[in-house]
């Protein structure tokens, strides 16, 4: 989440739009290649491997108790003889579907907010802009807390939303800057004498204009999603049904895995996701240099 | 500039009415009211004392009133600093709890935030456009700002603190110590804030690094910079230049980071064992005690604002477009 | 960037200082903030230890395990909220009670016995002195006693049975009494903490029963020394009577008690030798108890702890189907508690007798009984009892249905966060599945759960409230006791009704506790009645979690050592073996 920043103040200049080569430069930029083969090793893992873990819930007790890793349980089992595998799988399965969903609904709310805002301008754009504030000020864990205390939190899309309802305005903020300086742009002057509405200009002239800038701002949230969700899960406050890495490492903590020695508990969750919300920042860098050909590598 | 400061207050004065309202509804709107939590704790099984002790305590934490005007009444005794009564440290008001708290968050975030973000920035700066370094910052700091703060909290605890014993990782100074203004004591403190501090600290050490790198390599390329190079000024100069205009960004940045750090100092508290606000949010969650949680939220969205009202004004100072504005 | 360090680090050091040394509350004014007394500061030092800075590490005793938030307050009238080491270290009790003899020791008591079958006198001690050097009298015991005639008071129930407590003379009490009831006077006798009535006859009745009690004035081994949100401190009182009276002598100069932390982090500060005692379950425990880690447990193998108190399943039988006794037997039989033993516990707890009876009480069980009518895990009894019962499978769903042909689908609630038990509650649905019986488990919050059971608005709950102790009556009495009211706050949360069962508890309360064999005779016909009804379904043994360091303190209690108490600091049970644990350890030397 910490790479936002860079790209919500970012003058308009990237959005000049795709050169058209970019597919060339992408397959060159090692940042790129990297963060994406390893995003993509994880959904593959999300996807598969629960095909390759034992049927039944994650929870059951199918196994002897705290079983390092080996050939029959390949990570190991837990404190009470659950499969730490199946739980790593629908783990990472689950944390895709966070960062899907809660990422997904944040970029929705944001583009419709920041498109909004910054296209029409005047008091459409003053009373959105001080809810996006207003929002953005509150300390989204806290709302979060809230929120979850008051309604209660069962399931993982459940979860997923309220992250995305909390994190969109930092798209919103960044998506109605760049509409501000794009809608005064010839081509947008042109849509408009021709008669196209609010929402054909955008979704036709201005959108695409900045595509390459929303994909980088929902890869990150997707990233902040699954952090969010982490720490969520940590405080006790994550799904009730379900399996999450969050989750995982809450158990793990609880139940003491470090002190018992139970390593093989604790370390995956956490390794998990930091490789895969650092390969999406470190992906988000590499598309950010393949769109903007002054960042390139020398 | 009054047409800034006009705007951003009425934006906080706005933030404020929302999270207090919001705040109200928490307590009031939840199954399982204090009220019968307290009777629980207290084994009283005789109809007549149980239904006394229950209008006795309805009484004490004024749920007994219609809504509007436990509304009104909410803004009253908070205008007063009156939170009411904490269910968990009963009978401690919430203030108190708070404010005894409230200088271990203080002294773990303020530092951690600034010195993550001179640190970061000097890093980013330094390593932009320096192939070796670069490829030693980038990576690290790609994996620092991915971990999640419980996971890097706990394993530091683990390595510094149980196994090497280098750190104490409990609590805010030492069980075997009585507060007193003594050396020894603070140094004890001191050692007790190291862990958590730094877990803090790295985590939001990478994400300044990188961020500041790829600014200074967006200055650098930028014309003024192209034109300074080819007047050859010294690359000194430039880079001061490309320093100065990328800090712009980061501070607003700083601003935006605030709610990522109180998340990120909760967990760490929790990890430690340390007894701030997060600690005490956690208690709150788990014994459903609503008026402490209230109270505790209040603090930081108060803390938050103020923050993002002291950021304001420092980026008034250093961004001269503010001042006549433009922005 | 090495100027801000400079700048920061000083900073910082000042900002926790403060933290730490201010009072942290600045008192409140205005009664209404704080019920009942002023505002707890933060870290009240009643006086600075000995030497200033640390507490010797081998002089002081470091426990956790029996406080789940601040201190709240020192007043051993306020059962529920008083820090731990109020009662026990400050406050005592008459007698304590010696769970391996199975009999009642005198404390401040030299002796008690009934001088006639409803009058029991008390000898007191001579020489106890409260700490604040007044003489401890019979005169305290009656002004304690007279407390509880207060509505709202923790034991007003005493006064339902009593007629009278007396001080004949400086040493002797006279109770007298309405009715007697022999068992739950001797459980009063160890449960009742005495108050010092000079100092206590000028407080108005919110105050005694809430008021926060700064600086306790007990007749106890130990003084208040101070406390802070996460800790409370007790220095040891030289002047203390049952250094000759007893001969005894607690060996920690300071106990200081910690607000219980995560398991990890009590784990970890055990390793570091920084922690002596853990009263808490801590998952794993027994992975790493051993010679090796000098981690100490009461039996070196399963159940590595004595058992503490019951955990039932209990039915609200107020409601179809959970109201017919076939049915509850049935949803016994389809339990698997071996499962639970084994997986969620790791052979810590130990399976419930078919009476729930504990092992300490295991004389009292009726083999002859329980062999007639007692009940065992098996899925395929538990279906056949279903289907005798008249309850069947209609809608082919595997799962059976009322007898009205309507579906049964039961709530198992245990409280969110009690991860012992919500796995405990899912292997108790699956396995009531797995006979037919649609239970399905929910974690509400506490509050919720507590508000739930109460009024009885649950299907099915796990409960272990009693603890163990000098009777068996005190489990008959949370089994049966009568009238059921609108709000059951302490006992038979299932609302079960029998006027029989309450007389023969009541009988079972008339016999004398020494005569063993007149107890067993009333027993018997409860636990038919228990056993043939099941108002609660027993299914486990919580153990006296104990999990003790060798690093500083050793001899600790074990089965067949030298000292044979449980090293426990709960409430109630610091007169069970907690205390005279203080006076057993020894410092380790090496």
């Amino acid at each position: 989440m910490t790479a936002l920043q860079e790209i919500t103040t970012r003058e308009a200049e990237s959005a000049s739009g795709p050169s058209r080569d970019w597919l060339h430069f992408a397959v060159r930029n090692k940042k790129l290649v990297i963060g994406t083969l390893i995003i993509l090793l994880f959904l593959c893992i999300g996807v598969f491997g629960p095909l390759l873990a034992r049927s039944g819930s994650a929870y059951d007790f199918v196994g002897p108790r705290m079983e390092p890793p080996s050939s029959e349980f390949w990570f190991g089992t837990t404190l009470f003889g659950q499969d730490i595998f199946a739980q790593f799988v629908y783990g990472v399965r689950n944390a895709f579907m966070v960062g899907l969903f809660g990422g997904g609904v944040a970029a929705i709310v944001g583009m419709v907010v920041g498109f909004l805002a910054g296209y029409r301008g005047g008091w459409v754009d003053e009373v959105l802009s001080m809810i996006t504030n207003v929002v953005l000020v509150l300390p989204s864990l806290a709302v979060l807390i809230v929120v979850n205390a008051y309604l209660g939190i069962r399931s993982i899309p459940a979860q997923a939303l309220f992250i995305g309802l909390t994190m969109w305005p930092w798209a919103a903020r960044a998506i109605r800057a760049q509409t501000f300086s794009l809608r005064s742009r010839d081509f947008v002057d042109l849509a408009r004498l021709s008669g196209s509405g609010t929402g054909r200009i955008i979704a036709r002239e201005i959108a695409p204009n900045m595509s390459s800038y929303l994909v980088m701002m929902f890869i990150l949230m997707f990233g902040g999603a699954i952090l969010t969700a982490a720490s969520l899960d940590f405080i006790g406050l994550g799904p009730t049904e379900g399996v999450s890495l969050g989750l995982m490492l809450q158990h793990a903590s609880v139940n003491s895995a470090l002190p018992l020695g139970l390593w093989w508990w604790f370390v995956p969750p956490g390794a998990a996701i930091t490789a895969l919300v650092g390969a999406m920042y470190v992906a988000n860098v590499g598309l950010d240099e393949v769109f903007n050909p002054k960042l390139r590598e020398m | 500039m009054r047409r800034y400061f006009g705007r951003k207050l009425l934006l906080y004065g706005l933030t404020f009415f929302v999270a207090v309202t919001i705040n109200w509804m928490i307590p009031r709107f939840m199954p399982g009211d204090p009220v019968s939590t307290m009777l629980a704790r207290r084994t009283v099984n005789d109809p007549a004392a149980y239904e006394q002790m229950r209008v006795y305590y309805s009484d004490l934490f004024g749920l007994d009133k219609p809504i509007w005007e436990q509304y009104l009444n909410f803004w009253g005794s908070l205008l007063q600093g009156d939170f009411g009564i904490s269910v968990w440290a009963f009978p401690t008001p919430v203030g108190s709890v708070i404010l005894s708290a409230l200088p271990y968050t203080l002294a773990l975030v303020i530092p951690a935030v600034l010195l993550s973000w001179v640190v970061g920035n000097w890093f980013g700066a330094f390593a932009a456009r320096r192939k070796l370094l670069d490829s030693a910052v980038l990576p690290v700091g790609y994996l620092l700002t991915a971990m999640p703060y419980m996971w890097l909290a706990a394993l530091l605890a683990w390595v510094l603190g149980v196994v090497t014993g280098w750190f104490p990782f409990a609590g805010g100074y030492s069980f075997s110590r009585t507060p007193e203004l003594t050396w020894p004591f603070i140094q004890d403190l001191i050692m007790h804030w190291v862990l958590p501090f730094l877990s803090l600290f790295l985590v939001a050490l990478g994400g300044w690094a990188i961020g500041m790198r790829n600014m200074i390599i967006y200055e650098l390329d930028s014309d003024y910079s192209n034109y300074l190079g080819a007047l050859g000024a010294p690359n000194r100069l430039i880079r001061r230049y490309a320093f100065r205009n990328a800090m712009l960004p980061q501070i607003t940045g700083l601003a935006l980071q605030l709610g990522v750090i109180v998340a990120g100092a909760v967990v760490t508290e929790i990890v430690f064992a340390y007894p701030g606000l997060g600690l005490t949010i956690l208690r709150a969650i788990q014994n459903l005690d609503f008026f402490l949680l209230q109270g505790v939220f209040l603090f930081i969205v108060v803390g938050v604002l103020i923050a993002n009202f002291v950021i304001d004004v420092v980026y008034l100072l250093v961004d001269p477009r503010t001042r006549i504005g433009v922005a | 960037m090495r100027n801000s360090w400079r700048l920061l680090t000083p900073l910082v050091a000042a900002g926790l200082a403060v933290a730490a040394c201010s009072s942290g509350g600045t008192p409140q004014t205005g009664g209404q903030a704080s019920p009942g007394g002023s505002a707890p500061p933060a870290t009240q030092p009643a006086q600075q230890p000995a030497q200033a800075g640390e507490f010797p590490r081998n002089e002081t005793l470091y426990s956790t395990g029996t406080m789940w938030g601040p201190p709240a307050n020192f007043n051993p009238m306020d059962e529920g909220n008083h820090a731990t080491g109020t009662v026990g270290l400050v406050y005592e009790t008459l007698f304590h009670f010696d769970t391996n003899a199975k009999k009642l020791t005198p404390w401040l008591a030299e002796s008690g016995s009934w001088t006639d079958d409803k009058t029991y006198v008390v000898k007191l001690r001579s020489g106890v002195t409260w700490n604040d050097g007044k003489p401890f009298t019979a005169k305290d015991v009656a002004f304690t006693y007279g407390l509880g005639k207060i509505k709202g008071s923790a034991f007003a129930h005493v006064w339902d049975w009593l007629e009278a407590v007396e001080a004949t003379d400086d040493q002797t009490v006279t109770v007298k009494f309405k009715t007697a009831k022999y068992s739950q006077w001797d459980f009063e006798l160890y449960q009742r903490a005495i108050v010092p009535q000079h100092l206590w006859e000028g407080k108005d009745d919110k105050d005694v029963l809430t008021g926060m009690n700064e600086n306790p004035v007990g007749t106890g081994a130990y003084k208040y020394l101070s406390h802070a949100d996460d800790r409370v401190v007790y220095q040891r009182r030289d002047d203390w009577w049952g250094k000759t009276a007893l001969n005894m002598e607690p060996k920690p100069k300071y106990f200081v008690h910690i607000v219980t932390p995560s398991n990890e982090v009590a784990l970890g500060l055990f390793m570091q030798k920084q922690l002596d005692l853990a009263n808490n379950y801590i998952p794993g425990m027994n992975r790493i108890a051993g010679e090796a880690s000098g981690i100490h447990t009461y039996y070196p193998q399963a159940p590595y702890n004595l058992s503490a108190n019951t955990a039932w399943l209990v039915p609200n039988t107020t409601k179809k189907p959970l109201n017919d006794a076939a049915f509850r037997k049935a949803l016994a039989t389809s339990v698997d508690v071996p499962s639970i033993v084994k997986n969620v516990y790791g052979e810590v707890v130990q399976a419930a007798s078919p009476t729930g009876l504990l092992p300490g009480w295991k004389d009292f069980d009726d083999q002859a009984v329980i062999g007639e009518k007692g009940f065992t895990f098996n899925t395929d009894n538990a279906k056949k009892m279903l289907a005798d019962a008249g309850y069947k499978d209609t809608d082919g769903d595997g799962l059976v249905e009322n007898k009205d042909g309507s579906k049964i689908s039961l709530k198992l609630i245990t409280p969110a966060g009690w991860s012992d038990w919500n796995q405990s509650a899912s292997v108790i649905a699956t396995s009531a599945k797995a006979a037919g019986i649609d239970v399905t488990a929910e974690t509400p919050d506490f509050p919720a759960l507590l508000e739930a059971r109460n009024a009885g608005k649950f299907d099915l709950v796990i409960n272990n409230e009693r603890q163990l102790s000098v009777s068996p009556w005190t489990y008959y009495d949370y089994l049966f006791r009568q009238p059921v009211n609108e709000v059951q706050n302490t006992v038979n949360f299932g609302r079960y009704e029998n006027k029989q069962a309450w007389d023969l508890v009541q009988q079972l309360d008339a016999v004398k506790t020494d005569d063993v064999e007149g107890m067993k005779k009333v027993i018997s016909q409860l636990q038919a009645i228990h056993l043939d009804e099941l108002p609660a379904i027993p299914l486990w043994y919580n153990g006296v979690w104990s999990q003790a360091s060798n690093g500083v303190w050793k001899n600790w209690g074990a089965d067949g050592g030298a000292n044979k108490y449980p090293a426990v600091f709960w409430r109630h049970w610091f007169e069970m073996g907690g205390f005279e644990t203080l006076t057993q350890l020894q410092t380790n030397g090496s």
